[in-house]
């Protein structure tokens, strides 16, 4: 109804502009002359030319799309303001060249661009539409034609300009209708794919794909031409700003387009590697339903880690977003954890026992029979109280350290990728090391914690002896500083079997001396060894150190060592 | 075939007009248009929404159901999970990664094992249960929690005028 207001107003002045201009000049040439030279009159014309092209507009649109649904109309209408907006920034560059001729062109440019955006809505809407007529099919067809033709007479006609006269607006047409022409191109793969697609029964799989792939290469070259495009107005006229605003978001497009592409292959690479195909059986258990699509699901379809089944295509569509189980949201790349960074492509997870892998190398069975005396040693030091005492210094300074940071070196064993892609024989397989290097770590812990429980007995005794014996207190404070902190009170009766003597020349200077015990004693001295293959097993060194301060000191220079290697 | 968007959607509806779940009806506008719907939902029992019947649109993606749809009442609502416009604000219509109000964990969120069905039943427990955590609508899940008796007078005028009833 505005439309028609408008149109009937235009009418209406510029028949009286033309009549009056005829009244004054009676004559064709020299009304002509009045109606250019006049302003008003020209305003006037402009008006009517607007709205004549408005009118052509509507009715290509008739033809080519019949009624435009209300969020296609929506989407010509924002980017119609955008391409607006641009035309005038670039009108800015170019405003020593400024004559009808050149407004005329950039008309043409905007009205074609809008046929573009709207044939690219329609084509994205087939997919959607449930039915897809034979007047839809002749339309896009002509209208692509018409387009493609159009584009080309422009990028031509610009070509011919530019080498011909030099560097002018006609670079920007060129440029621009390069872009549309691209954008063409992308049209009518996309309409290629929708029809073909529209004729199968059956869901096409790899439709997706091409589509991805087909982003992701328009894109590319939509970027190349930007840069190029900018580079070469930086050169010959100035920043092109009018061209940034598509520049920035062919880019992010881009960015996107490549970012779907690399996470869709990663998927397909994580179902072809990760997830088996589900048997039949499995899809009859599961209803045959795909509960992504709601449809059957004959063959393609993959099972993941919790045991959910869906279509493989779906699957793969869905992993572009998210790498969760659609239903009980678990993630399947952390699932299977140790897989996806140790798993090089294409590696089956059944194939290779990827737990033994690391376990088999540090033989933690081995540990247990190394550790064996060292777990008896305090326990038969708890149970015979009366010999402890005497032994003043017990091994303890030496031992507990170490063998902790032993402990905690290897890195736990990875879990096992997913139980259910291995074999009978591999999960025994695979079974059989587990249990054994749980039970030999078990019976580790409990060695441990034996010793600790017989450290604090002996802990208990040796702070009742200590207190009887307060003369000794400095060197005794010296040796178990390591361990417990209590001050020892005031001075005690020289009453134990060590050498008094020594302990107090010596003092706390060489601690160690008084450390070694007495080959009798119950109590072994124990230091870990790191051996070269594996920081684990425990030796246990029986040797008795009843010597000179030199071995004390070799002993803390390889504790210290091992200290250092152990992180 | 048509896209699988399309053939999810076309499913639904059919699941939907054979077993329609309880005080729920939805289905396309126009038949030619299946992102589209338009749904009716009667307010649950028991609660200041019953015998209600609240009307809502629901606007489905592209890329449905990787995507979720989204709904809006079209007529007046006053509820803490509604916005003022009638946009339903749920855990389950938000794609994980966008969280407007920061407090759903990603388990509550969409998945394509979502449905339309699925969705309408989740707005009547909202309806019966309104979560004031999530102040879509500030002035309501003030009210539900400081002045029950107001909301429940204000919810029945709702259901009344929704039933094109005179208030009273």
């Amino acid at each position: 109804m505005k439309a028609l207001v408008a149109t009937v107003i235009s009418l209406a002045l510029t028949t009286v502009v033309i009549g009056n201009a005829y009244y004054q000049k009676k004559q064709f040439y020299p009304s002509i002359v009045y109606l250019t030279n006049s302003n008003p009159s020209m305003a006037v014309m402009y008006l009517q030319a607007f709205i004549l092209v408005l009118l052509l507009g509507k009715v290509f649109r008739r033809i080519f799309f019949g009624q435009l649904r209300p969020a296609e109309f929506e989407h010509l209408i924002e980017r119609s303001w955008y391409a607006i907006t641009e035309t005038c920034l670039a009108f800015t560059v170019f405003r020593d060249d400024f004559n009808p001729k050149f407004i005329a062109l950039f008309t043409v440019l905007l009205f074609l661009k809008a046929f573009h955006w709207l044939a690219e809505d329609r084509v994205d809407y087939m997919e959607r539409s449930p039915v897809i007529g034979l007047l839809f099919h002749l339309r896009i067809l002509t209208l692509l034609t018409l387009l493609t033709h159009a584009d080309f007479f422009f990028i031509h006609h610009a070509y011919q300009f530019t080498t011909s006269k030099g560097p002018s607006v006609q670079l920007v047409f060129g440029f621009e209708y390069s872009i549309l022409l691209i954008m063409i191109i992308n049209i009518v793969i996309k309409y290629t794919l929708h029809t073909i697609d529209s004729r199968w029964e059956a869901p096409w799989e790899s439709k997706a794909a091409v589509l991805l792939y087909t982003e992701l290469i328009i894109n590319f070259l939509k970027v190349l031409l930007y840069i190029g495009f900018v580079a070469v107005m930086v050169r010959i006229y100035t920043l092109p700003l009018f061209a940034f605003r598509p520049m920035y978001e062919t880019m992010r497009s881009f960015k996107k387009a490549y970012n779907d592409v690399v996470l869709s292959r990663r998927a397909i690479r994580n179902m072809n590697t990760l997830y088996p195909d589900a048997t039949a059986a499995e899809l009859a258990a599961a209803d045959n339903e795909c509960i992504i699509c709601r449809e059957e699901m004959h063959s393609g379809a993959k099972k993941l880690p919790c045991n959910h089944i869906f279509h493989a295509a779906c699957l793969r569509l869905w992993f572009q977003r998210q790498q969760t189980c659609p239903t009980c949201r678990l993630n399947v790349l952390r699932a299977p954890a140790p897989d996806t960074p140790h798993a090089p492509d294409g590696v089956q997870p059944g194939n290779v026992p990827l737990v033994n892998v690391p376990l088999g190398n540090v033989p933690l069975g081995n540990a247990p029979l190394g550790n064996a005396p060292l777990g008896n040693a305090p326990v038969g030091n708890a149970a015979a109280p009366p010999p402890a005492p005497n032994v003043v210094p017990p091994p303890f300074p030496n031992m507990p350290p170490p063998p902790m940071m032993g402990w905690g070196l290897p890195p736990p064993p990875p879990r096992p990728a997913s139980l259910a892609t291995l074999s009978a024989a591999e999960l025994q397989r695979m079974e059989g090391h587990e249990r054994r290097n749980i039970e030999a770590r078990l019976q580790l812990l409990r060695e441990i914690q034996a010793m600790l429980d017989a450290s604090v007995l002996l802990m208990q005794q040796y702070s009742a002896v200590v207190a009887n014996l307060p003369q000794n207190s400095a060197n005794v404070a010296t040796q178990t500083d390591t361990i417990v902190n209590e001050p020892t009170p005031g001075p005690a009766p020289v009453q134990v079997k060590t050498e008094p003597e020594i302990a107090a020349g010596t003092s706390s200077a060489t601690p160690s001396t008084s450390a070694a015990p007495p080959t009798a004693s119950p109590a072994h001295t124990q230091h870990t060894d790191v051996s070269s293959s594996d920081n684990t097993s425990l030796h246990v060194d029986r040797e008795p150190k009843t010597e000179t301060d030199a071995d004390a000191e070799e002993l803390r220079r390889r504790r210290l060592q091992r200290f250092t290697t152990a992180k | 075939m048509a896209g699988s968007a399309l053939r999810r959607l076309m499913a639904e509806y059919k699941q939907l007009t054979l077993n329609p779940p309880e005080g729920i009806i939805a289905g396309p506008i126009n038949e030619e248009n299946f992102f589209e719907w338009e749904a009716l939902i009667t307010g649950p029992e028991g609660t200041c929404f019953e015998g209600g019947i609240f009307p809502a649109k629901l606007i489905f993606p592209p890329d449905y159901p990787l995507s979720p749809p989204k709904m809006q009442f079209i007529c007046e609502m006053f509820h803490p999970n509604i916005y003022a416009d009638g946009r339903v604000c749920i855990s389950i219509l938000h794609a994980p990664g966008d969280d407007p109000m920061g407090y759903e964990s990603s388990a509550e969120r969409w998945s394509p094992v979502q449905s339309v069905e699925k969705i309408l039943l989740s707005v009547v427990s909202m309806l019966a249960e309104p979560n004031d955590e999530s102040g879509a609508n500030v002035d309501a899940a003030k009210m539900w929690r400081e002045d029950r008796k107001q909301f429940n007078k204000i919810a029945e005028k709702l259901v009344r005028k929704t039933l094109g009833l005179p208030s009273p």
